[in-house]
């Protein structure tokens, strides 16, 4: 295949031929109409004058004299003919002979008009224009006058200039068409760079990134491949992340319940520690549990973006079934959960999803609370949204965690110990779930003050 | 469907079979005496009374070069690239019959004395004689391009336009009996009895035409003399007293007397080729005028118009 580049050259230079070719025929016509026409028209005009001179009867010497005298002083060549011959009278014959003027001009001239030629004359063995005006008197075509200029005049002169014509024709077009090949090329180097990029990237080397100078198409697309570039390179790092954290989490409680389990085989726990260790075996499977349900919901709700039927729901119906959920969680710290819900409010959701969101922020406010605190729930609407606010007064997120704590296994306390932590995707499974919903998630925090969520939710429309 | 197939199939079988009808032209009596105008431009004969009244005008659609009549009721067409002559009867109209020829007939003649017709070819340079029906009796090879003929007793003369010699030819068995030597570019012929002359005309050579017509003995072919009928004399006509020579390059009638005395001359037509006598005129076709001039008493008479490229004349008078 041709590259490109090649094609647009080709295209160019074959439109530069035609313009050429156009120039030179445009060129010849011109000639022909401007500088021909003009020749024969000054002919004829002197031809018709000279006819004047002509009055009737035989063609007498002193005319003919008069027009070679005429001839002398003149840059066209005329001259009078009487002989018969000459004029084709014996036309009906077969004479061989090359009369200097043929059956069906003689028919025109004894109608008194004048005849025009261009062409070969084999009388003078050369390329003519001739014009031959008629001296009739009475049908009798007693004699012509012939008036001729060489072509060869003109055209000799053109010929030098055509091959001029020509050579400077093909030299421009040789320079033209290098300058193009140049400017194409020029032109055409990011374009190959992003190419070579491109193929950089299908290997895999998501680091490949392409210089870009310009700010035409070329640029923008240099610059778009770029962020693209970024784009997967980040994602590519996310995965690998993901995958390491997700390992690492599972293998903390498979090897607590591993270990546990191992050492209760060998006989090494003593009969009153057993219990406690399998309790602490059931804790570890338990977690390991809760992470996998959750993985598998973080999954699904990624791959089901779309196509997500909302109803109406009365939000404060809601909030309480949640509040009843986690009372036993909050009493085990003597947390009090405060509920204040506008009970008009009715938002457009689904049931199942809402309540996750809910039970994911509660949660975490009640397990970042110090004992005996309280956490507050509130629901009102804010033009045209429901927001609700989850506010506890516990240990709050450090200002440069903040942005982070919506991504997956993302800690704010890396060295808490994971037996006392949640499994860090929570926060992740709220966001995705709010984006679902059609609304916002906005977290507010400071450090040991206490940490406030809202959530703003499309309210039903009316 | 099947209607429409039959109709347009009967309709091209009717214009097929019209085709194929015998065109036949506008009759002329038989007792009618007339000058005809064979006109080679496009092609036609136009027969006119001595009154100067166009009494039929035939038109042809065959590129005929020439015409002649074979006796008091029949003409014979022919053509120089046509392979073959068409005879009519003129008080009929209707074509008596048709005879394939070679290609290249340049003039026909007709002696009326034995009742035959010679054609001239100039592509095999042959004359072949041919009875009232049609049927060839004799060849003879002769010079390049045989044209003028005219015939005296028992011999044919013709001139070979392209060549320098005259073939005098046996009309009977067409043997060669002698060759004389002429100009190139000889036409019009006429014999002289009384001075038992042959006169010749011509065009001349090259760039330089002809100003004389040539005076032959009849039976040597030894040249007596020239007499001086500029420029290029080429159609003649003997009468009872006088030789008319029309030459074509001055447009000039010249009547000479049996010794070759110009008694007259005169300016007439345009590019006239043929002189012929009618009834009390002697009339001249003017090729590029279109018209017939009728000459009485050395004055112009009358003037008829004619189809283009008048180029022969045909007579036929009661004896």
């Amino acid at each position: 295949m041709k590259k490109i580049a090649t094609r647009i050259w080709l295209l160019i230079f074959a439109f530069l031929v035609i313009t050429v070719v156009f120039m030179y025929v445009l060129t010849d016509f011109l000639y022909q109409r401007l500088y021909v026409q003009d020749t024969e028209d000054t002919m004829i005009e002197v031809g018709l004058k000279l006819q004047t001179m002509y009055d009737s009867g035989k063609v007498a010497d002193e005319f003919i004299a008069a027009i070679e005298q005429y001839n002398d002083y003149s840059n066209l060549n005329i001259f009078a003919v009487r002989n018969p011959r000459e004029l084709s009278a014996c036309v009906p014959f077969d004479i061989d002979y090359e009369t200097l003027i043929g059956a069906e001009e003689r028919l025109k001239l004894l109608s008194g008009k004048y005849v025009q030629k261009i062409g070969y004359e084999p009388r003078f063995d050369r390329q003519l224009i001739s014009v031959v005006i008629p001296l009739v008197d009475q049908n009798r075509l007693e004699g012509i006058i012939y008036i001729y200029f060489p072509l060869a005049k003109i055209s000799e002169l053109a010929n030098n200039e055509v091959i001029l014509l020509f050579i400077s024709a093909f030299i421009f077009l040789v320079v033209v068409s290098y300058l193009i090949y140049k400017g194409i090329r020029h032109i055409m180097r990011p374009l190959s760079e992003l190419q070579n990029a491109v193929e950089q990237m299908s290997y895999g080397r998501y680091e490949t990134r392409v210089p870009v100078n310009s700010r035409d198409e070329i640029g923008k697309l240099s610059s778009t491949f770029n962020k693209m570039a970024e784009a997967i390179q980040q994602e590519d790092e996310a995965r690998k992340t993901f995958l390491a954290t997700v390992s690492h989490e599972l293998r903390t409680p498979i090897s607590y319940v591993k270990g546990y389990s191992e050492a209760m085989q060998n006989g090494m726990i003593t009969e009153q520690r057993k219990e406690e260790t399998i309790q602490l075996i059931v804790r570890e499977a338990n977690r390991m549990e809760r992470l996998t349900n959750e993985l598998l919901q973080l999954a699904r709700t990624e791959n089901e973006q779309t196509n997500i039927v909302l109803y109406p729901i009365p939000l404060g119906e809601t909030v309480r079934e949640v509040q009843q959920i986690l009372t036993h969680q909050a009493h085990k710290k003597n947390i009090t959960l405060c509920v204040d819900v506008d009970d008009a409010l009715i938002i457009q959701a689904d049931e199942v999803k809402l309540k996750q969101i809910f039970i994911n922020i509660i949660e975490n406010a009640i397990n970042y609370s110090y004992e005996g605190s309280k956490v507050e729930i509130i629901a009102a609407e804010h033009s045209g949204y429901a927001v609700i606010t989850i506010k506890d007064y516990g240990i709050g997120i450090p200002q440069e965690d903040l942005s982070h704590v919506t991504e997956r296994f993302y800690r704010v306390n890396k060295a808490r110990s994971r037996a006392d932590g949640g499994s860090g995707l929570g926060l992740s499974i709220v966001e995705q779930l709010v984006k679902q919903l059609q609304g916002k998630l906005e977290i507010d925090s400071v450090i040991e003050k206490g940490t406030i969520v809202k959530i703003q939710l499309p309210l039903m429309e009316e | 469907m099947k209607k429409w197939v039959f109709f347009i199939f009967s309709l091209l079988q009717i214009v097929w079979l019209a085709g194929c009808t015998e065109k036949s032209y506008e009759p002329i009596e038989r007792d009618q005496e007339f000058i005809a105008s064979f006109n080679i431009q496009e092609p036609s004969l136009d027969f006119i009374d001595e009154d100067g009244n166009t009494l039929a005008t035939w038109v042809f659609d065959q590129a005929y070069s020439g015409a002649v009549l074979l006796g008091d009721d029949r003409i014979l067409l022919y053509g120089h690239q046509i392979g073959a002559i068409d005879v009519y009867t003129i008080s009929t109209g209707e074509k008596r019959y048709s005879k394939k020829v070679a290609i290249g007939t340049t003039n026909v003649y007709y002696d009326d004395s034995i009742q035959q017709f010679f054609i001239a070819n100039s592509k095999n340079n042959t004359v072949t004689s041919f009875d009232q029906e049609g049927n060839a009796l004799a060849t003879q090879q002769i010079g390049n391009y045989p044209m003028s003929m005219t015939s005296y007793k028992d011999k044919l003369y013709i001139v070979n336009f392209k060549d320098t010699k005259l073939s005098v030819l046996n009309m009977k068995n067409l043997m060669i009996e002698q060759e004389w030597p002429i100009q190139k570019s000889s036409h019009g012929i006429a014999v002289l009895e009384e001075t038992h002359e042959l006169w010749i005309g011509g065009h001349g050579e090259g760039s330089s035409p002809n100003r004389t017509v040539k005076k032959y003995d009849l039976t040597t072919g030894k040249q007596h003399g020239e007499i001086e009928m500029p420029l290029m004399p080429v159609g003649l006509k003997k009468t009872n007293d006088t030789v008319f020579v029309v030459s074509h390059g001055h447009n000039i009638l010249y009547a000479a007397d049996f010794a070759g005395t110009i008694k007259w001359q005169q300016e007439v037509g345009a590019n006239p080729f043929v002189v012929e006598q009618f009834k009390d005129y002697i009339v001249v076709a003017g090729y590029d005028d279109h018209t017939l001039h009728f000459i009485k008493d050395g004055q112009q008479d009358k003037t008829v118009d004619v189809g283009k490229g008048a180029f022969q004349l045909l007579v036929r008078e009661e004896k």
